[in-house]
């Protein structure tokens, strides 16, 4: 599973990190820091739980195995 | 409270029935009384986008979706009220060596001077910096609840909310904590005022703040020291210095946007907590459900109502909105809009979609809403553990205030 996320349109709500601070790293100013992650095996749920919590809704999880 | 109603404006000709809808945000008689039912009622009986005639006449935008977008379009959703190239024109005109005058950059500017400004706070308010706080903010909060529960009763409001932001403004700062009674009172007098668009006034008020600050802010010019004002003169904005106007400006902004939403925000939860004993139960039985509990509380009680100016003539969701018209970002609407949040009016921390627009969305939102977080959920946390069940006094009927932050004016609680 893939995570992307649309960095430019971060507003630094970091609602994402608030659910896992490692699948959705901050950078020091606190908007994302990252736009690709590979989502390691068993974190799938959290991973669309943290595409769910962004208000901005620029997190967008690509589920390969649909 | 109650307010007279503002006059009606004649009705511009592009205003059709179907968007027309009379509605004072600052004094409808039924709002203020309880200004989220009123709301819950306005997405039954309102058009999702409706003009008002009251306050000068302006846009009111209530649904999710007209907030969600136009947060997120600064092109046609301006922020400067005032234009910045007026306001410039404006200041080259003052005398030389008349006193700076303050605007609360980076509200009121558009990208992408806005993120030239905001960059330097928005590293201060990450969360990161926020969470080292979090300590300091606790204490503040344990000594003013435990100050009121020894009186058995008290208003909420003055007792707790009002003081704890303007003490962590101070703290933060690094202002001296014997100035609180002068903040305090230049924050009553600001909130007071609130409706009152008189610039001069405005003005004045914020020539206040900045003669009480600016020998603190000086100071830390050449003395620096593990706090904001120090922190900032170390920055740049864009590719210059941190100049003394820029100080200014950013005292300004942190002193209007920070103190009052915090204070309402705090004030409506403690509220929804007095009137359900069930909800406290379960808190203090399970603390670890309060983060929860506190976003819930955020968008079933949305209290911000930010202002736009449309920049150019535009057809927004099959409205005609004219350049100049200003707009309420109505987000205590979005949140109660049924279309996102199924059984709006039924608080439920354990919902599907809990991702609400208490603090907008888009560039503009809001930069302290880590703080915030953090100030309602150790609030929440430490007057559970601390008061046992506590309910309002039902002799001491409460009394909202609508306009542009939404609240109660005091909350009786007995315990
Ligand atoms: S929740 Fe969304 S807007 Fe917020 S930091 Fe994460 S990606 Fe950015």
């Amino acid at each position: 599973m893939k995570i992307r996320i649309d960095k430019a349109r971060c507003v630094g709500n970091a609602r994402c990190a608030a659910i896992s601070e490692t699948l959705f790293p901050l950078d020091d100013e606190g908007y994302i820091a990252v736009s690709e992650v590979d989502v390691p095996p068993g974190q799938e749920q959290l991973a669309r739980r943290g595409a769910r919590a962004c208000p901005e809704r620029i997190i967008v999880v690509e589920d390969d195995s649909q | 409270m109650s307010e007279t109603l503002s006059p009606a404006v004649a009705r511009p000709d592009h205003i059709t029935d179907a968007v027309f809808y009379d509605f004072d945000m600052f004094a409808d008689p039924a709002y203020l009384a309880n200004p989220h039912a009123r709301i819950l009622d306005m997405h039954k009986s309102a058009p999702p986008i409706f003009w008002t005639p009251r306050n000068g006449g302006h846009w009111m935008f209530v649904s999710h979706a007209a907030n969600f977008e136009a947060s997120r379009d600064v092109e046609k959703f301006s922020s400067e009220i005032v234009p910045q190239s007026k306001i410039k024109e404006m200041m080259s005109k003052l005398p030389p060596g008349a006193p700076h005058i303050p605007q609360p950059l980076p509200i009121n500017i558009d990208p992408p001077e806005h993120t030239a400004y905001r960059a330097p706070l928005q590293r201060a308010f990450s969360p990161k910096a926020i969470n080292e706080l979090k300590g300091s903010i606790r204490e503040l909060a344990i000594s003013l609840i435990e100050e009121m529960k020894a009186k058995g009763t008290a208003d909420f409001v003055a007792d707790v909310a009002e003081p704890l932001p303007v003490q962590v403004f101070l703290k933060m700062f690094g202002l001296p904590l014997e100035r609180q009674a002068a903040y305090r009172a230049l924050v009553k007098e600001h909130m007071e005022n609130i409706r009152n668009h008189d610039t001069a006034a405005i003005v004045r008020r914020m020539l206040k703040l900045t003669a009480i600050m600016k020998d603190t802010i000086l100071d830390r010019k050449a003395n620096p020291k593990d706090d904001l004002i120090s922190m900032l003169w170390q920055t740049r904005i864009g590719d210059r210095e941190t100049t003394i106007n820029d100080m200014e400006n950013y005292c300004v902004v942190l002193f209007t946007a920070g103190l009052d939403t915090v204070v309402n925000g705090i004030s409506l939860g403690a509220h929804h907590l007095a009137t359900n004993p069930e909800l406290q139960q379960q808190l203090r039985a399970d603390p670890s459900q309060i983060p929860a509990a506190t976003e819930e509380m955020l968008r079933r009680y949305t209290f911000t109502v930010p202002l736009r100016v449309v920049s150019k003539d535009i057809e927004f969701q099959g409205v005609n909105l004219k350049a100049g018209e200003r707009i309420m970002l109505f987000l205590p609407g979005a949140d109660l809009d049924a279309k996102e949040y199924p059984n709006p009016e039924v608080y439920n921390h354990k919902r599907e979609n809990s991702v609400h627009i208490a603090f907008g969305a888009g560039p503009h939102r809001c930069l302290g809403s880590h703080l915030a977080r953090v100030e309602l959920q150790v609030v929440y946390e430490e007057l559970l553990a601390r008061l046992p069940q506590f309910s309002l006094d039902t002799s001491k009927p409460v009394s909202f205030h609508g306009g542009h932050v939404v609240g109660p004016d005091h909350v009786w609680l007995n315990w």
